[in-house]
């Protein structure tokens, strides 16, 4: 039976290759296994599917194979696409010149667990839950927690510079992460941290680990993390409280963030919105009075006695602040929820409040907390818009997470819900001038795009030069340095105008022309 | 402790708790089947997958806790000691 | 528009025909099968495709050992999609999907099912979807050779080919049983599942005689065959159906008002499939036996005094853990047994293990069954233990052949209990 499938575009003399370099078993060419590495959570325009679908699938079981790999799509100047978990929300992940997908789950074995330095090494393709259920064994833990935390991966918290829940006690990917084997485009293979393997901080050369995380997978493929550990903490304390109004809450989780807790890992703040939609379907919220209109969650890790210090300064603060404690019961519950909270399909809802199953759209921009409630304000107007003129769109509510431990910034987020079933082009564009307009936001209010998934999907990816400025520039320069032939993950971020008019390389696009 | 078909294809009765919400169950919820008729239907739910889900999230969710920390702090408990607090 | 959803849950009726049959009442492949099916899955399809979690990905002993995104339940949802727009037929995915026990953790763990799936009265169906594309391969005569064989064994001897080469039949169905006098008929029947019967006969002997202690009464089928659900998870569904039609009536005619099971599989089959096929109509009980020996220790009627002096731990059988959320009871019966050091892993840590056997990917790839069991017995041999204890006859051989080069018994509860009772089981484990 014929089928619509898109037929792959990479010669027989490039397979042969990498089938000498892998063995057949670990490149994949069925239809099967293309189609399934080609989207991430994000919204997708599942119409358009067959545009996206790679021509076929390695998985490489070490550094040197992947090196190879793209030692071989540097030859032919094929495209290659990293993945990992495919659980990012930036469609880091998505290719957008088709090529081939090197998907490197299959590296996930625990090398080495150093007790004495406090660190352990691993393959990328390992998740966080899964050490950390073997680090239980030792008191450790890894503590790089976020709402994907049981099927996120290490190489894509690599990827995409990974922000945590608990950040603001013990730090971001970045800060946990000390150093991984990367394997640049041109297959060379590189040692990127703070100096040696096991150093948590240096001055010495260039400090490059920033710069080869949070690429999105245009700058090399990292394929083996030495990380940080800490010991598992003795107690956990996550309050959450309930508020008449979004002003008090507001001004509550910034109180909280300024207490100066030492075992304080972070405060969320609910709008008044993102309580509505709660009230449709969470059961912890469900029976809540009509005065529960805006909620503030916290939550400390540490040692016992430290923690319950710290929970009674907390409690007092949100209590003098006018808060109404919801009790243990919401308070366990909900917080152990938020290690896995993505969001599920049937939240959604028609205007006329019918369930169909939608897709989550969770925009997640650095904003200062000063100008929380404008963003709040124009990213509903924005959503409204578009809700009015298309069903298929839903308002989800915001939440706003403190990103440091001093409350400067919070992590902003607001959920839109889109039934991919009815996406047509039309509305897709209307989503993703939406997603523009969501984007401009964050950074008038002095913001960033992004604090934590990336801003490479369309409408966002469009205002990156604009946020960056000169720093665009330079990103421009070092993706051309390391990328000469563009077969990383080529179309990403607008990386295409690094190659100027004459299209070097693979799957060049003209000069300013937009990535879709 | 013995599958009978019949039992398990009867669901307790509900009683409305909001207007978009149910409960069959004691302290648990169902949305409105009225919400589900036009795009998305209900399946079919035998009570022991009901049951059997409400325990497991139970489980999970403490799972998760022994994960995270040894030991978890009640905030209720700080409440009352801070009531006990001089001047409070 | 607001049919009823089926096969995704909400089937249809018995006295309705199933879809696409001809005009002997049989399933039949082609462009309108795929287009039923199609418009059946679509709304879990797209639940699970557009939400795109992956919660489920870790939790799956078949992508623990593999890492293969292709066998994911996320590729077999989006699968679907896939198909919906043409850009997918069945021939393309039909062997995908045999990688997969039906061990039920995706489905279970995937946050539309355990943080939703209640309210909604919709979840994830993880498993009921590999059925429904493996029965349209078998329909559309995509056969996987292990399976197609197995089917046509099972069908021509009414029984599963458990002892490979050597044929299994009615006429020794009941061989297991010998020197146990229990009588044909009643309203207590003992089903034993092909593996026990054939196979592992130290089980259904202990089952046996262990009811006998407690004075319990039971008989045997007149005819037992196969319970179906071994066809029904491969894809060959008229075969599911043709058997289960039997044996209920079989049972009506033993005078049956209750089964007692005790194999995790057959609980499934008789509490799952059997209603599909049956509905109203089916008014027999099941019991299963695990959960009736544990209420008869607490009872009084059994009292285990024997000390077994062993280190154990206990694997809780998929088809009672992650697909029933029966985990209780067999620790019940465990910790009356004296002598034993028990050394447990929690039950939400377990819907990550499996012993790899299950809907027939121990026929099909008995290699990846060998590496997800020896998986199972790398967990057990971290706790310093002599023996593992399972509650499912089928998981047995597989981690009784990783145990051993583990140096770790594999035991079944129910033989475990009876050596306890001071009970000289008898049979065997193994050939």
């Amino acid at each position: 039976m014929t089928t619509t499938a898109p037929v792959s575009q990479v010669s027989d003399v490039v397979l042969e290759e990498l089938v000498q370099v892998l063995g057949s078993d670990h490149v994949l060419t069925n239809v099967t296994d293309r189609y399934a590495r080609t989207r991430v959570p994000a919204p997708f325009p599942v119409h358009r599917w067959r545009d996206y679908v790679p021509d076929l699938v390695v998985m490489p079981g070490s550094t040197e194979e992947v090196a190879e790999v793209v030692r071989v799509a540097n030859r032919h100047r094929v495209p290659v696409v990293p993945r990992d978990g495919g659980t990012g929300l930036t469609d880091g992940a998505r290719p957008e010149r088709r090529g081939i997908v090197i998907d490197v789950k299959r590296m996930d074995q625990i090398e080495e667990i150093d007790l004495q330095n406090r660190t352990c090494t691993v393959g990328v393709g390992i998740n966080m839950l899964k050490l950390n259920e073997v680090l239980a064994a030792h008191n450790l833990i890894y503590p790089d927690d976020p709402a994907s935390y049981p099927c996120s991966l290490v190489g894509g918290r690599i990827g995409t510079s990974g922000w945590s829940l608990i950040g603001s006690r013990f730090g971001h990917t970045r800060d946990l992460v000390l150093s991984f084997d990367f394997v640049l485009p041109t297959g060379r293979v590189i040692r990127v941290g703070d100096g040696g393997p096991k150093t948590s901080k240096s001055s010495s050369g260039y400090q490059l680990k920033h710069l080869f995380m949070g690429h999105q997978g245009t700058l090399g493929v990292a394929t083996r993390a030495t990380l940080k550990l800490f010991p598992k903490p003795e107690a956990e304390f996550s309050p959450f409280w309930a508020f008449t109004d979004f002003d008090s809450a507001y001004r509550t989780v910034q109180a909280l963030a300024h207490a100066g807790v030492a075992t304080f890992a972070g405060a969320v703040l609910f709008d008044e919105e993102k309580v509505a939609y709660l009230r449709r379907d969470d059961e912890a919220y469900i029976p809540q009075p009509g005065d529960v209109r805006s909620l503030v969650c916290s939550v400390a890790y540490g040692n016992e006695d430290e923690v319950r210090a710290g929970a009674k300064r907390l409690m007092r603060i949100a209590r003098d602040h006018g808060a109404r404690y919801l009790g243990d019961e919401i308070s366990e519950g909900d917080w152990a929820a938020r290690h896995d909270r993505y969001a599920t399909p049937l939240h959604g809802r028609t205007r006329a409040n019918q369930v169909v199953p939608m897709s989550w759209h969770c925009e997640d921009a650095a904003i200062n907390w000063t100008q929380l409630p404008r963003v709040r304000q124009e990213w509903h107007r924005i959503v409204a818009r578009i809700r009015e003129r298309f069903d298929a769109f839903d308002d989800w509510g915001m939440f706003f997470y403190t990103s440091a431990s001093t409350g400067v910034d919070y992590l902003t987020e607001i959920d839109v819900g889109i039934w991919e079933q009815q996406l047509s082009d039309e509305m897709w564009e209307a989503w993703v001038e939406a997603k523009r307009d969501i984007a401009g936001v964050a950074l008038d209010a002095g913001g960033s795009i992004s604090a934590c998934h990336g801003s490479c999907r369309e409408g966002e990816v469009d205002l990156v030069p604009t946020e960056l400025g000169g720093g665009y520039d330079v990103m421009l320069k070092v993706k051309r340095a390391l990328d000469p032939n563009n077969i990383m993950n080529p179309g990403k971020y607008g990386l295409d105008r690094a190659y100027g008019p004459s299209g070097d390389g693979a799957g060049t696009s003209e000069t300013g022309k937009e990535v879709s | 402790m013995v599958y009978r078909y019949d039992e398990q294809a009867t669901p307790p009765e509900a009683e409305q708790v909001t207007d978009v919400a149910i409960s069959r169950y004691e302290d648990v919820y169902e949305v409105d089947p009225g919400l589900m008729v036009e795009h998305v239907n209900q399946q079919t739910f035998p009570n022991w997958d009901t049951l059997r889900i409400i325990d497991s999230r139970h489980d999970h969710l403490q799972w998760m806790h022994d994960h995270w920390a040894h030991t978890v702090i009640s905030g209720e408990e700080v409440l009352r000691s801070l009531d006990e607090e001089p001047g409070s | 528009m607001a049919d009823q959803e089926s096969g995704s849950g909400n089937e249809p009726l018995v006295t309705e025909p199933p879809a696409h049959t001809n005009g002997n009442g049989h399933r039949q492949g082609g462009p309108e099968q795929t287009a039923e099916f199609v418009a059946e899955w679509r709304n879990a399809a797209y639940n699970c495709f557009s939400s795109g979690h992956k919660f489920c990905r870790e939790v799956c002993p078949v992508t623990q050992v593999t890492r293969n995104e292709s066998w994911t339940p996320t590729a077999f949802h989006a699968n679907v999609v896939a198909m919906e727009q043409g850009d997918m037929a069945i021939e393309d995915m039909a062997a995908d999907y045999v990688n997969c026990t039906q061990c039920g953790a995706c489905e279970l763990r995937c946050p539309n099912t355990l943080f939703t799936g209640d309210f909604y009265r919709f979840r994830t169906k993880t498993v009921e979807l590999v059925k429904a594309v493996r029965a349209l391969a078998v329909d559309n005569d995509v056969h996987q050779p292990g399976w197609q064989r197995w089917n046509q064994l099972t069908d021509q001897r009414t029984h599963e080919p458990v002892l490979g080469e050597v044929p299994v039949d009615q006429e020794h169905v009941r061989d297991w049983a010998d020197g146990l006098d229990i009588p044909i008929g009643g309203e207590n029947i003992l089903f034993v599942d092909c593996e026990a019967a054939f196979y592992r006969t130290s089980l259904p002997r202990a089952v046996a005689q262990i009811l006998q202690t407690a004075g319990y009464e039971f008989g045997l089928m007149q005819e037992q065959w196969c319970c179906g659900g071994p066809a029904a998870e491969m894809g060959y569904v008229d075969q599911a159906r043709r058997f289960a039609e039997h044996n209920l009536a079989n049972w009506r005619a033993s005078g049956a008002k209750r089964i007692l099971v005790l194999d995790p599989h057959d609980y499934i089959s008789f509490t799952e499939e059997y209603p599909k096929f049956f509905g109203d109509d089916y008014d027999i009980e099941i019991v299963l036996v695990v959960e009736l020996f544990a209420e008869l220790i607490r009872e009084g009627r059994l009292t285990p005094s024997v000390p077994i002096e062993r280190t154990v731990t206990y694997h809780d059988p998929c088809r009672l853990n992650k697909r029933k959320g029966i985990w209780s009871e067999p620790r019940e019966i465990l910790r009356a047994i004296p002598g034993l050091e028990f050394k447990d892993v929690d039950r939400v840590t377990q819907w990550s293990y499996c012993s790899g056997a299950g809907a027939g990917l121990i026929i099909e790839k008995p290699e990846l069954t060998a590496a997800i069991s020896g998986r199972r017995m790398d967990r057990a041999a971290e706790l310093d233990v002599d023996t593992l204890v399972s509650a499912c006859p089928w998981s047995e051989r597989p981690l009784s052949e990783a145990g051993s080069e583990r140096s770790i018994d594999v035991v079944d509860i129910h033989e475990i209990l009876a050596e306890s009772l001071d009970i000289e089981v008898g049979g065997r484990t193994s050939t």
